[in-house]
């Protein structure tokens, strides 16, 4: 399938980029890292290392997601090399989704690379293979999903560094947007309220998908929760790229 | 031409799906939101905090944004306290608070309302105290903190020599209201009942320039007319008990029947929480949230 | 006769500029271009013939006119089966072989697996890049790029081909392998249409051109019909006859080695000049009519804007 072909080629470009490599290294110092952090505390000590491993996995993914989805369309367009494609019988949004997928099977891999080496950590220390940090994992990468469909809107018609910026805008009101609800709670009834509760109900909640806590401390959660957080992160991400496709068609490639 | 047309309908048509789809995939992520938010406020209090920093340590981790940390941390404690599912929060009480003061001395508001939780919620007097000497020693210009220590020790430990004592200390700070001396005269001799403490309290409330003594004012007014609404409510609970060996359905119905003249409110004008199972009654409003 | 293109009536511009300042770049431009012919679009840089292809391939939109390839509408996906593109100062991605680069871009097309090896073979021999198959595209020559980018215009083997400024840049060796190329497909039965502004080529392969000047056809039609058989003048070299005598016969052009270069005008004075010549026993070592070429109709157009 075309969009298969594309993603492919997507695939095979962004894992020869050095901020990939750049960043892995990172996330592993992090993870490795951790291992001194837990020396100085008193009691749990895998406990840090699983929140440094969770969050370096979380916050690395998301600067891999960014760095690299942004430069995906607008490369293209500033290099000249989506010419010869768009005037192939293609359509354009078949182009736009092959981009996606691409940078998505990218983060996976990187994503399994980073889960390795923190899985081994905690083996090391627990000397059990803990597969509950699985879920909390595929849930980064669920997170990871929606935060490169949002870089690759912006890479549509931005530059790679304005939309880095609105990118990063994006998961920080994610993570925080939480905060609004108890703001709602003081405002008095009316239409602010209302207003504030619909943009409430529509900023993105990155939070969903954060069980990092809840995995650490085994606590247990309702399954109802897991499939509904994957469908609001499916549902997100399809309204992104709906966004996104609309906004490439009638783009001019000067 | 034929094709032309169809051409254009079919972009016609997609750009319509493609808003179409918009549309429909906003509405069912703020519907899915709506539900999982629902989900989690039924489940998941607050996880049990097994490893927190000092606040030394947090202070590097802000990289200079000590004063921001302090005040998010503080939010946070407040979110957190007032969540009464929570059965343990009181184990790091002491130390939240410590770490919020250690990020930012000359934020006010913790101490006292980290001695108000500790002193009436957590029970732990001790705790109160200390909290109030640190905010005394960091800031020594507020006599509010001395005056708190010395109301808490009066009302709750019956203390009454360890109350004389921060009364002094209150009496020799610039700006403590003038009645404190009365207050150093009397604790010699007696506990302080609730119309001395609501008395003084409402001197205060007037007397004060500042709007945060007066915040803390009203809070106390609050608590000391709480004190002794549920007290009478309480007695006619008793009466009404010993006489129909149950407790009453609602609050009204000691009114009905006669065991209370009227039906007494909060401070705010809100009706008192009862629960005819247990016969507890609880103020509407976490006094120092108001 | 089919017609392949046909463009009419085009109108585009575009915004530039932070507060958008709007730029007409073309200007109710219409044409036709015949099956089997190679068609050349000319004219001088910045005229609109880049925005012109991008319009019909659907990289730009334009605000107004119509567009047919093949009598469909020109952004079917029946129509760009059939097209082929190679644009000016092509970009690859560079971290491919030459096959694994029209590999990629066959998966693109309905072209099933078992012909799309057959396909990049004849490819690569046709535009002589076999040994380079596995080297990677950013170790490629300018003149190496460009045939790797015909090769891939041609995937689909499309009844259009069209070339934006194919010939830019190359070395006359190139210039020639790639006017080879071009005059095999159209033997193939391929329509050709090319842009440039290097018109001795144009003038070479072309059967009918358009010439655009900022954003409108100024003239269009057959290359013979535009360019007149008259003789514009005739140049002579030759040798053992005085200047002195050549005077009023010609203009002087130059003289070096004994040999005198001499622009002569009229017909009846080339006869005078061949007889003087023989008389004096002298030589004529060249003799070359000219006639109005491209260029100069093309300077002449474009000096009256």
């Amino acid at each position: 399938m075309k969009i298969r072909a594309i993603a492919l080629n997507t695939f095979k470009e962004a894992i020869r980029d050095r901020i990939l490599y750049l960043l892995l290294f990172f996330a592993a110092v992090c993870i490795i890292f951790s291992r001194l952090l837990a020396l100085l505390t008193v009691g749990d000590r895998v406990k840090i290392i699983k929140d440094v491993g969770l969050s370096s996995l979380s916050i690395f993914g998301a600067l891999m997601a960014i760095l690299i989805g942004t430069g995906l369309v607008y490369k293209e367009i500033d290099k000249k090399t989506i010419y010869t494609i768009i005037s192939k019988p293609i359509h354009r949004y078949q182009f736009l989704l092959g981009k996606f997928f691409g940078l998505v099977l990218t983060l996976f891999i990187m994503l399994l690379l980073m889960s390795f080496i923190f899985l081994a950590l905690v083996f090391f220390h627990t000397f059990k293979i803990e597969w509950e940090m699985l879920i909390a994992i595929l849930f980064i990468f669920v997170e990871l999903c929606l935060i490169t469909s949002v870089a690759l809107l912006f890479s549509c018609f931005s530059t790679p560094i304005l939309s880095s910026i609105f990118s990063l805008a994006f998961y920080l009101i994610g993570h925080t947007a939480w905060g609004l609800e108890t703001l709602i709670k003081k405002v008095k009834p009316g239409f602010g309220k209302t207003l504030a509760q619909v943009l409430y109900h529509f900023l993105p909640d990155l939070e969903n998908f954060n069980f990092k806590t809840e995995i650490v401390h085994h606590l247990s959660i309702p399954s109802e929760v897991f499939l509904f957080s994957i469908l609001y992160g499916i549902f997100y991400t399809l309204f992104i790229l709906a966004l996104a496709i609309l906004v490439f068609r009638k783009r001019d490639f000067i | 031409m034929k094709d032309i047309k169809k051409l254009n309908r079919e972009k016609g048509f997609s750009t319509l799906f493609l808003i179409f789809l918009l549309i429909l995939t906003c509405g069912i992520f703020m519907s899915l939101k709506i539900k999982i938010d629902n989900i989690f406020r039924k489940k998941i209090p607050g996880s049990s905090i097994i490893y927190i920093p000092s606040g030394k340590y947090l202070k590097f981790a802000s990289f200079g944004n000590s004063s921001l940390l302090a005040d998010l941390v503080y939010l946070w404690a407040i979110q957190y306290y007032s969540d009464y599912s929570i059965a343990d929060r009181f184990k790091y009480l002491d130390h939240i608070f410590s770490i919020i003061n250690e990020l930012d001395p000359r934020y006010l508001d913790p101490y006292e309302v980290g001695a108000v939780i500790a002193a009436y919620e957590a029970g732990d007097l001790d705790l109160t105290l200390k909290i109030l000497d640190k905010g005394l020693e960091k800031n020594p210009e507020q006599w509010i903190f001395p005056y708190l220590a010395g109301h808490y020790v009066q009302m709750i430990k019956k203390d009454y020599k360890l109350a004389r004592a921060y009364y002094e200390k209150t009496m020799n700070i610039e700006g403590a209201p003038p009645h404190t001396r009365h207050l150093y005269a009397d604790a010699a001799f007696k506990s302080m009942d609730y119309q001395t403490a609501l008395q003084t309290w409402l001197e205060i409330y007037k007397t004060a320039e500042e709007e945060r003594i007066k915040k803390i004012a009203s809070n106390h007014i609050y608590q000391v007319k709480a004190a002794v609404d549920i007290q009478r409510i309480k007695g006619a609970i008793e009466k009404f008990k010993e006489r129909y060996s149950r407790n009453p359905m609602d609050l009204s119905q000691l009114v009905r029947t006669g065991f209370l003249d009227s039906l007494p409110k909060d401070l705010d004008g809100k009706e008192y929480l009862y629960d005819s199972r247990t016969g507890e009654v609880k103020p509407p409003s976490i006094p120092w949230k108001r | 006769m089919a017609t392949v293109l046909k463009i009419e009536n085009l109108h585009k511009s575009f915004s530039l500029g932070f507060i958008p300042k709007k730029k007409k770049i073309l200007n109710g431009i219409s044409l036709s271009v015949e099956k089997g012919e190679i068609f050349g679009y000319l004219g001088p840089n910045g005229a609109g013939k880049t925005t012109t292809i991008k319009c019909i391939l659907g990289l730009i939109f334009p605000e107004k006119g119509k567009i047919e390839l093949f009598g469909h509408p020109y952004l079917s996906l029946k129509a760009k089966e059939k097209t082929g593109f190679l644009p000016e100062n092509p970009y690859f991605y560079d971290h491919l072989t030459a096959s694994e680069f029209l590999y990629f871009y066959s998966q693109l097309f309905l072209i099933n697996k078992k012909e799309r090896e057959e396909k990049i073979e004849s490819l690569l021999r046709l535009v002589d890049l076999e040994l380079s198959a596995d080297l990677q595209l950013r170790k490629f020559s300018r003149g190496m790029l460009q045939r790797i980018g015909l090769a891939q215009a041609l995937l689909n083997n499309p009844s259009l081909v069209l070339l934006d400024e194919p010939l830019g840049g190359l070395d006359p060796l190139g210039r020639k392998e790639i006017r080879d190329v071009i005059v095999r497909l159209k033997e193939e039965g391929k329509t050709i249409f090319l842009s440039s502004h290097i018109l001795q080529d144009i003038e070479m392969i072309c059967d009918r051109v358009a010439i655009i000047v900022n954003g409108k056809i100024i003239n269009q039609g057959a290359l013979q019909d535009l360019v007149s058989e008259k003789i514009l003048f005739t140049e002579v070299i030759l040798s053992g006859v005085e200047d002195k005598e050549l005077e009023g016969l010609g203009e002087y052009l130059s003289g070096q080695a004994g040999r005198t270069l001499l622009k002569v005008f009229k017909e009846e004075n080339v006869e005078k000049v061949l007889e003087l010549v023989h008389s004096r026993k002298g030589k004529i070592h060249s003799l070359i009519p000219r006639t109005e070429t491209l260029e100069d109709l093309f300077v002449g157009i474009v000096k009256q804007r």
